[in-house]
Parts: C-alpha cells; structure tokens; sequence
C-alpha cells in the first residue's frame, strides 16, 4: 500500500488497519469484559456485606390478609394496615405499616426506634407513590394492591424527611412527610 | 469471469447506483418527512426543557399567566417533553434515517406505497396521542404508569405510533432477505448490516410495549376490564424501556462507524469488530429491562440480580465502540499529518459542526456511560433512583449522545435529500457547542442535586414544605438554571439554522453536493462470505441470531411474568391530575 516516499519529506504515520489493530482490539475487549465481572463481583460483595439495602422478594411476608405480597388496596380492614404506624411484636422485633395515598403518608409522622431494625411495609391506596427517605438509600415503590417489605436500621436519633418520589398527580411535590428516629422506647 | 460493477473487488465499495431517478426522489422525500417531523416534535419538546430547567433551579415560572394558560401543570409540561423528545423525536428520525441508508446501501427497491403508508399511519397515531396530551387528558409522564389513567385515545394513538415503526422493521428485514437471495455468498454491507440489527432489537425490544398497550392498557382504559396490575405494566414497560435506549443511540453509533471518520478524512478500521459489536446488541439489550426496578416489590432479588449481570454486559460493545471510533480519528488525523500521543486531536475538524456535533456527543456517551454503570448497580441504585440524577444522566446520554449527533446529521443529510444548503456553518457551528456545554453544565447541576436527594418529575420549586430550601444545592440549583438558559439559545441556533435552510430553495444536486459519504469509509469486510473472517461468517446470519436474541428474553423474561401473572392483583384508574 504504502510507496516508497522521496527522501526529504517526513514521512506520514502509517495508515492503521485491521491487522495493526486487532492485537489492541483484543486487549481491549478482554479488559472491558473483566471490568464488566468485577463491577458484577462487587455489587455481590456489597450484597454480603449488607451495606446495599435489599427489598424483599415477596412483600409482606406473613401478614395477615397479605398473600404472595398481595392485598386488597380498597379495603385494608383485614390487615395491619387498617391501622397505619410502628408496632412492637410479642418476639421483641418492629414492623412498621405505611399507607402512601394521593397527596400524604399514613401516619403522617413515623416514630422509630433507634439502633433496633425495624421492617417496614409499605404500599399505596391509589396510585404508584415512592417511599424515599431522605438522606439513606431507602427507596422503594409503593404500588397499590402490593406490599413492599425491607428491614433497616436506624443509627442516628432525629427527624429524617420522607419524600414522594414517584409522580403521583398534581400534588405530587407536596407529599413530604417525616420518620423520627427516637432514643426513647416509642 | 464476470464481477459486478456494482462489487469492485479493490478498495472501498461503490454505492450501487439507483437510476430510477422517481423512486430515488419518492424514498427521498418520505426519508425527508420523517426528519422533518421529528425535529417539529424536538422543537415543541425542547422549548419546555428551560422552564423546567428553572424549576431545578429553584425558579417556579409555573404560576405566570402565559404557562398558565397554555399548560395546566408542570406535569402536562414534562409529559409532553418525555412523550415529544424522547419518543416521537426518536422514533421518528431513526424510522428516516434507518429506512434510507440500507435502502442505499444494498440499491433495493422498495416498495414506496408501503413506506409512505407506514410514515402516515406513524403520524396518525402521533395526533391521535397528542390530543389528549395536549388538553390535559393524558398526563401521565412518558412512562404511562397505571394506575394513573388516561384518555383511551393516548394509548391508542401510541400503539399506533409506536406499531407503525413494526412496520418499518418488515420493510427493512424483508429488503435485506431480498438482497441476502439475490446475492447469495456474499457479505452483506457493513451499513445495512448495522440498520438490520438494530432493527431486528428493536422488534424484539418493542414487544413489551405493545403487548402492555395493547392487551392491558387500551382494555382497561375503555372499561372493558375492571382493573389493571400495576406492576405487570411496569414490568413490561421496561422490557422496551431499557432496549429502547438502545434504540436510541444504535442509530447514533452508525452515523459514529460509517459517517464520522469520514467528516474526519479517515475510514473505519475494524469491520468484524464492528458487527461483532452490533450482534452483542442484538442479543443483549433487551433482557435487562429489571435493573429498572430494583425498588419493585415481588419480584425476587435473584432475577433482579442476572438481570444487573446482563447490564453490565451490555457496557461491553459500547466499550468496543469508543475504542473502534478513537481509533478511525485517530486514523483520520494522522493522516492529516496529526502527531504526538494526543496532540493529533488538534488536527481534526473541530469547527466542522458535520463533524463537531457527533463527536462531542460521543464524549458525551462517555461520561453517560459511565454513570448508566452506576444506575445499574443494584448497591448504588437505591440513592440514585428517582433523583434529579437520572435526568442528569439521560440528557447526556439520549438528549445529547443521540440528539446532538441527529442534529449534526441533518446538517448533512437534508442537503443531500434536499439540495438545499446549510445557511450558515458559524451558527450552526455556535449551536453544537452550545449544546455541548449547556449540558454538561445541566448535567452537573442535576446529578450533583440527586445525589443531595431532590427527586426529579417535582415542582421541587413550588413545594409548600421547606425540604428542598433547607438542602445545601444552591450552587448546583444556579448551575441548572444557568444551562437552562444556555440550551434555549443553543436550541434556538439551532433551529433557526434548520428552518432557514429547510425553508431555502434547492440549489444543488443533494447527490452531488452532499453525497452519502459512506461509500468511500467503507472497509469492505471481503465482498464474499466464504473468504471473510469466522467473525464475519458468524455475525452474518442475522435471521438465526434474531431468533436467538428473541429466546433470551423470554428466557429473562418468561418466569418473572409468569409468577406475576400468577398473583396479578387488579385495581381501579385514578385521574389524579
Ligand atoms: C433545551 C434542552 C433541554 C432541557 C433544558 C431539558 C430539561 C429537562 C429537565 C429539567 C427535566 C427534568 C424534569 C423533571 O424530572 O421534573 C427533563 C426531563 C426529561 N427530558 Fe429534557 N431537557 C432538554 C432536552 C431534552 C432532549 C433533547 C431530550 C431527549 C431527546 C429530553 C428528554 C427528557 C426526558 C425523557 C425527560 C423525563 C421526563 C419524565 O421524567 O417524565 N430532554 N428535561
Ligand atoms: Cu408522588
Ligand atoms: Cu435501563
């Protein structure tokens, strides 16, 4: 391809093709797919570490009136969530029931423990409505009809904002409300 | 023996020659359509962008008598900026754009009846969808989440729109096959190859949605079911809607391989790895759609989880890409007489806007790329998710990889429809960097604010509780604003430049003034199978690969709907807007 140039010129950089390029090529795609496996790897190790929040597979796990994660949204009666907020089970542990409805979150103000992990349920009467504490990775969807389950711990007394975070209509932007993390037993 | 003319064994593939000079003008002119159509949508969409710009910025401009009067809440605005920007832009330009070049490249004749019927009936159900978009009656964000109800018409109008680009996919597929038996043994070219595959993934990709639109969705809005599960919707929705991002930048990534090297003065240099790229996009970007929903309940955490595995694999071609394009620049500026380790950078054509505007989108990608990483990770998912990030990321990724690289595209293309020219390279020139550094700036000020916890789809500016006030994001807040601002001028450039040389009179032959460039970047992979390279005879038979990329979604797919589909649990619409 390349003709012999007349001495004086500097000569051009030779052209690259397929063959100056593959040994690179190959190089490159084997790094590209090591990093694609250990990017993998270590999201897994931060599974094992407990350090990612993890919801759970099935909503709800054992409520009663919630099967495979599923409940009636227009009627909570037959649930725990007929009456929204933390309870303290017989076992010690704290389960945590939240409504998200059209413009609010049932109870307006939720009182958790600190230092003790509290498994909190959460799902809509309407609409999808998010579930965002702000300031943490505990994010989750509230869909009407379904139960979202996830255990945290809180480590910090305080008032921490828990924000809407899924379009819900027109107030959407005002569903703001709060989780206070006491010291005290609540 | 005889070789074809059309096959010249040496140096770089001719582009056939079509001398039916109607039916070249008729594919011309429907190609022309679409484009035109999706930059009239881009324009609609885009001028909403800055006000929501300055809502991000603090500034709620929602309440002022104009916006009160054409729009009825920030969430109309943003529903129709998602639907107009992010799907019918898209769809639109990319049904053009990817019906022309195979069309080109393998010299078919197609039937032009079908391909103006398709353009048609796509526009159809584009006005029927903007109807209730536009009063109101469907403002649902462009993701359409039930149980949130709209107007039957909406989801009508975008199973329509959205089925006619069906229709596109058969044209194309059914032109290659055509091509493959009337050229038995050879290898199909690179460009139509790269068009047929992204095709091909989109048909696959596309079946989530039609089957959500079309089978529970238009039901349920008519009233002939009496409820709708959720979270079935969503999951199908996102069985298109991480391929569709796919769909949106492959097109991107043609125009990045065939065109830009030569805008450059260089060529492609690695074909096989080329298709090789193409194929693991076939393959791989549809069965990944659960990374979306990693906040979902009931859907067990190890789908979520192979699903996560599948989208970092994804990252792979599009790896391979930036590599594959560095290199053919580099190519083009060194051959410009480009030295040193990165000062041949120097050399290339920055004030070239053919050329600037796909390469700064490129960049762009780059660092889009990179965050999309993090988005997939299931361990950083949870603080990202429905932050002000997301649409940080997405505008470098969609509304600049692919948008600005579309735009630099009809600088050139529509004077090669058209014979129009472009009315000025200094504007449009003003208009691509702009476009560049606005937002990068917009994506700064957006994912430094999510990563604070402003959620995005808010009037964050509006929000009666002093959350938002008391967050330290006042220097992000200013940065948003000010890229607002940045864009409107850079979207205005723009489109003054578009209008003016649209609304032009043809001066030239578009064959000969702005010919397609790709005939001569071409690197031919061997004109005939039985000498290419395993890679090459691996990536040809697209048929077969189709099928397999079709199993693997179901595969990824099947048991996660089956098990939903299982405990589906109905609920009513709400109209909360
Ligand atoms: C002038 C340029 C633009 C500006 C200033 C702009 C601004 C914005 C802002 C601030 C948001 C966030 C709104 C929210 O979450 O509440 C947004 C959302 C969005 N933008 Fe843009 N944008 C522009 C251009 C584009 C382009 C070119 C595209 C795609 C081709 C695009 C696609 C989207 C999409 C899909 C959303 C999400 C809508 C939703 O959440 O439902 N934008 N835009
Ligand atoms: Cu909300
Ligand atoms: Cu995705």
């Amino acid at each position: 391809m390349s003709a012999p140039r007349s001495a004086g010129h500097r000569p051009a950089a030779p052209r690259l093709d397929h063959h100056t390029l593959e040994k690179y090529e190959n190089v490159w795609f084997g790094i590209a797919v090591i990093m694609s496996v250990l990017l993998f790897v270590t999201v897994l190790a931060s599974f094992l570490s407990g350090t990612a929040p993890s919801l759970s597979g099935e909503g709800g796990h054992h409520i009663t009136g919630v099967k495979n994660g599923r409940l009636d949204p227009g009627n909570f009666a037959a649930t725990p969530f007929a009456t929204p907020g933390l309870r303290h089970n017989a076992d010690g542990s704290y389960e945590a029931f939240v409504i998200a409805r059209a413009f609010q979150f049932e109870p307006a103000v939720l009182k958790v423990p600190v230092g003790q992990p509290v498994t909190i349920h959460v799902t809509s009467a309407d609409v999808l409505h998010g579930y965002f504490i702000e300031g943490t990775n505990i994010n989750a969807t509230a869909i009407p009809g379904q139960v979202s389950s996830f255990t945290t711990t809180f480590r910090r007394p305080g008032t921490l904002n828990l924000v809407c975070n899924e379009y819900c209509g027109t107030g959407h932007h005002n569903m703001v409300s709060s989780v206070k993390v006491d010291v005290q037993e609540p | 023996m005889i070789t074809s003319p059309l096959y010249s064994p040496h140096a770089a593939r001719e582009t056939p020659v079509i001398s039916d000079a109607a039916y070249l003008a008729s594919l011309k002119k429907v190609t022309q359509y679409y484009i035109v159509t999706a930059f009239l949508a881009l324009l609609i969409g885009v001028l909403i962008g800055p006000l929501q710009a300055l809502n991000y910025g603090g500034i709620n401009v929602y309440d002022t008598p104009i916006l009160k009067a054409l729009l009825k809440s920030y969430y109309q605005g943003l529903s129709l900026h998602g639907v107009l920007n992010a799907l019918v832009f898209t769809q639109f330009f990319i049904s053009g754009w990817m019906l022309y070049l195979p069309a080109r490249d393998l010299g078919m004749r197609i039937n032009m009846k079908f391909a103006w019927f398709t353009y048609l009936l796509m526009t159809a159900g584009l006005l029927l969808a903007a109807v209730p978009l536009l009063t109101n009656n469907a403002t649902l964000l462009y993701t359409f989440y039930p149980p949130m109800e709209g107007s039957p018409l909406f989801y009508i109008g975008a199973a329509v729109m959205v089925g006619s680009s069906l229709l596109v996919v058969g044209q194309v597929v059914a032109m290659w096959v055509a091509w493959k038996r009337a050229n038995p043994g050879r290898v199909t070219p690179l460009v139509a190859f790269m068009c047929v595959a992204t095709w091909m993934m989109w048909a696959v990709a596309a079946l989530g949605i039609v089957i959500e639109v079309v089978f529970l969705l238009i039901p349920w809005s008519l009233g002939w079911v009496g409820g709708v599960d959720p979270l079935i919707s969503k999951t199908l929705f996102w069985w298109t809607g991480h391929a569709i991002v796919y769909f949106w930048v492959l097109p991107a990534y043609i125009a990045w391989y065939a065109f830009l090297p030569h805008h450059a003065g260089g060529r492609i240099v690695s074909e096989p790895l080329v298709r090789l790229t193409f194929v693991m996009f076939l393959l791989n970007s549809t069965p990944v759609g659960l990374h979306h929903q990693y906040a979902d309940p009931n859907i067990s955490v190890a789908w979520k989880t192979m699903h996560m595995f599948l989208t970092f694999l994804v990252a792979i071609p599009s790896l391979l890409t930036a590599f594959s394009v560095g290199a053919a620049l580099e190519d083009a500026a060194r051959a410009r007489g480009g030295r040193g380790l990165f000062g041949w950078m120097l050399r290339l054509p920055w004030g070239k806007p053919t050329f600037s505007a796909p390469v700064l989108a490129m960049v762009s990608f780059i660092l889009g790329g990179a965050g999309g990483i993090v988005n997939a990770s299931s361990a950083f998912a949870p603080v990202v998710h429905n932050t002000a990030w997301i649409p940080g990321h997405f505008h470098i990724t969609v509304g600049t990889a692919t948008t600005l690289t579309f735009m630099g595209i009809s600088l050139w293309l529509i004077p090669h429809l058209t014979g129009k020219r472009m009315p000025s390279v200094r504007l449009a020139s003003a208009a691509v960097w702009t476009w560049f550094v606005g937002m990068m700036v917009f994506a700064l000020g957006m994912h430094w604010q999510g990563l604070v916890g402003v959620p995005r789809r808010a009037l964050v500016s509006a929000t009666a509780q002093s959350v938002y006030r008391d967050m330290p994001i006042q220097i992000p807040q200013m940065l948003t604003a000010i890229s607002g601002m940045i864009l409107l001028v850079s979207a205005l450039l723009y489109f003054y430049v578009l209008f003016r040389m649209l609304l032009s009179r043809r001066l030239d032959d578009g064959e000969a003034a702005s010919p397609l460039p790709y005939s001569e970047v071409i690197s031919p992979a061997g004109q005939h199978l039985a000498g290419a390279s395993a890679l090459v005879r691996f990536t040809e038979p697209l048929l077969a690969l189709w099928g397999v990329a079709l199993l693997l979604v179901l595969l990824m797919y099947g048991p996660v709907l089956a098990r939903l589909a299982a405990n589906a649990e109905l609920v009513p619409g709400w109209r909360l807007y």
